[in-house]
């Protein structure tokens, strides 16, 4: 998903907008930023500063500046939880744990080499399952117990849940060990972080009721959730920025911004 | 001279063979699908029919495999390592290593100077270090699985891909086909990734030549070449690789034949 987050001076949300990235959404930031804009009803050159993040940063022409998703999730998830020490992002591409200090990023850890541990495990299975990702807490919920999902690789698992499916296991009951596979292991690779609340989680995992359920149980302590799960990183980026262009104001400079035109990323042709 | 059956139930392929004396006389492989039972059943039933047999002339079935336990024609079930084991050093007596990629996981096997397994490591059931990934990105790249080696072979630029993970691969390789990168050089960048979690598996458990490679994926050619690069070495392919298993399967069912376990076949 790409999202975009406009605040004013004082962190106060004016738009929030996601939409999908995909392979050939990917030079189209440009579409997102527009809506955004729209929303608040501002112009591109009324915004004083505009920092992107994420894997996809660089595909964002008209941004002034680059900064990583794990200091801008920082940022964003202690606006909302000033007391956060342990943020937990569950994506589609990856799994962070971040310990956070006043604020800041102090150390962290990370899973982008196998889709097991990341949402993307929950994504494959659901399709397999022929059901929406959206739908897996409610569905979960009526669990009776919980069935071990005995593959850790998505793609075998994928096969596995269908399987359990013909020998006539209940839907909820196999959803429910979904999560909890991926629960206990998104926990192991916290634990290697260590852990210490408050503990807040993130991604778009996060919107899993049964999933939150799940990370609860395996890491076996209270966890935070944010309204918008999604929105941490693009939040983040947007309280960074504001602070840039505050830094640079008062050293009497003048911040040097990017044209101000939306236009689409080609760094493909 | 009797007629033996080896039965190797994949979690993919199903596989069969007869031999009589120690030669190979029949073969059968086909997709294991969801009743592996059938499986078995129907290879046998292929198998008897290509040499114009009846059940009574086979003196003895061996299965092994995953789905083993399926094979209730079976005298008994033999792990298939040991089975693998067997069926190369008929091949190849010279074999001091074998590594098998199959189509959940790939094994790299030890042999001792008898070509009794010494050793032996199986990689974590993944996809990305298995056969499996050849068949998902092959799905990507709507080519036949038969198609994949020779196409690769042609690349002169084979893609890298940023994971090891056959779904976030699965990914990549969607984002390279949109980019319009050609299909041989993705198919190439496979044959390396896997190549590559390939041959750390058998530095794991050291490499000592002359070293054979069977399973499915040994059928791929180019996989073949990027391992023997990967590895700096010359590796023995079987005539059927994907049968050795199976093969060995039957030759301890030759070896272990007594009146009694062949009584059991009726």
């Amino acid at each position: 998903m790409t999202k975009v987050v406009l605040t004013d001076k004082s962190s106060n949300l004016l738009s929030a907008i996601k939409g999908p990235t995909g392979p050939e959404h990917r030079q189209l930031a440009n579409e997102v930023m527009r809506q955004a804009l729209e929303q608040a009803s501002l112009q591109i050159d009324d915004i004083s500063c505009i920092v992107a993040t994420g894997y996809g940063r660089v595909n964002v022409p008209f941004a002034d500046r680059q900064i990583t998703e794990l200091s801008c999730h920082a940022r964003g998830v202690s606006s909302l939880f000033p007391n956060v020490r342990t943020a937990i992002d569950i994506g589609g591409q990856d799994t962070k744990c971040m310990k956070i200090d006043n604020g800041r990023l102090t150390s962290f850890v990370m899973n982008d080499k196998c889709a097991a541990g990341t949402g993307r495990f929950l994504e494959v299975t659901a399709t397999a399952l022929g059901i929406r990702l959206e739908d897996m807490g409610d569905i979960s919920s009526k669990a009776t117990k919980k069935i071990q999902i005995s593959n850790m690789c998505t793609i075998f698992a994928q096969q596995e849940v269908v399987a359990l499916l013909s020998r006539g296991e209940k839907l909820e009951n196999i959803v429910a060990g979904l999560h909890d596979a991926l629960a206990s292991r998104v926990a192991v690779l916290a634990h290697r972080l260590g852990i210490k609340p408050d503990l807040v989680l993130t991604g778009g995992v996060a919107k899993n009721t049964g999933m939150v359920r799940a990370m609860k149980e395996s890491l076996g302590c209270e966890l935070f959730v944010p309204e918008e799960p999604l929105l941490t990183g693009a939040l983040g980026a947007a309280i960074l920025a504001k602070e840039i262009y505050i830094k640079t104001v008062a050293e009497g400079k003048a911040l040097p911004t990017k044209s101000r035109r939306l236009e689409k990323a080609t760094f493909f042709t | 001279m009797s007629w033996f059956i080896g039965i190797d139930i994949g979690s993919a392929y199903s596989k069969g063979v007869i031999i009589k004396g120690f030669e190979l006389v029949a073969s059968h492989v086909i997709i294991s699908g969801a009743n592996y039972r059938t499986s078995a059943e129907s290879i046998r039933t292929d198998l008897i029919r290509q040499v114009n047999l009846t059940h009574d002339d086979i003196a003895n079935t061996v299965a092994t495999g995953s789905g083993a336990d399926n094979v209730y024609f079976a005298s008994q079930k033999v792990s298939d390592i040991v089975c693998t084991a067997r069926g190369i050093n008929s091949v190849f007596p010279q074999a001091r290593t074998v590594i098998d990629v199959a189509s959940q996981s790939t094994k790299v096997i030890r042999l001792n100077g008898e070509g009794k397994v010494a050793n032996f490591t199986v990689s974590e059931k993944c996809a990305g270090g298995s056969g499996r990934f050849i068949e998902v990105i092959a799905n990507v790249l709507r080519i036949d699985l038969s198609d994949f080696g020779p196409l690769s072979a042609r690349s002169r630029t084979p893609i890298t891909f940023g994971t090891g993970c056959a779904v976030f691969g699965e990914s990549e390789a969607i984002t390279r086909v949109s980019e319009g990168i050609p299909k041989e050089d993705i198919a190439a960048g496979v044959n390396k990734a896997l190549a590559s979690k390939i041959s750390s598996l058998v530095k794991k458990l050291k490499l000592e030549e002359p070293c054979a490679v069977c399973g499915g994926g040994a059928l791929s050619i180019a996989l073949v070449k990027t391992i023997e690069s990967e590895l700096n070495t010359t590796l023995l392919v079987p005539p059927h690789p994907q049968l050795m298993t199976a093969l060995g399967a039957a030759i301890i069912a030759a070896t272990s034949a007594t009146p009694e376990s062949s009584k059991k076949q009726n």
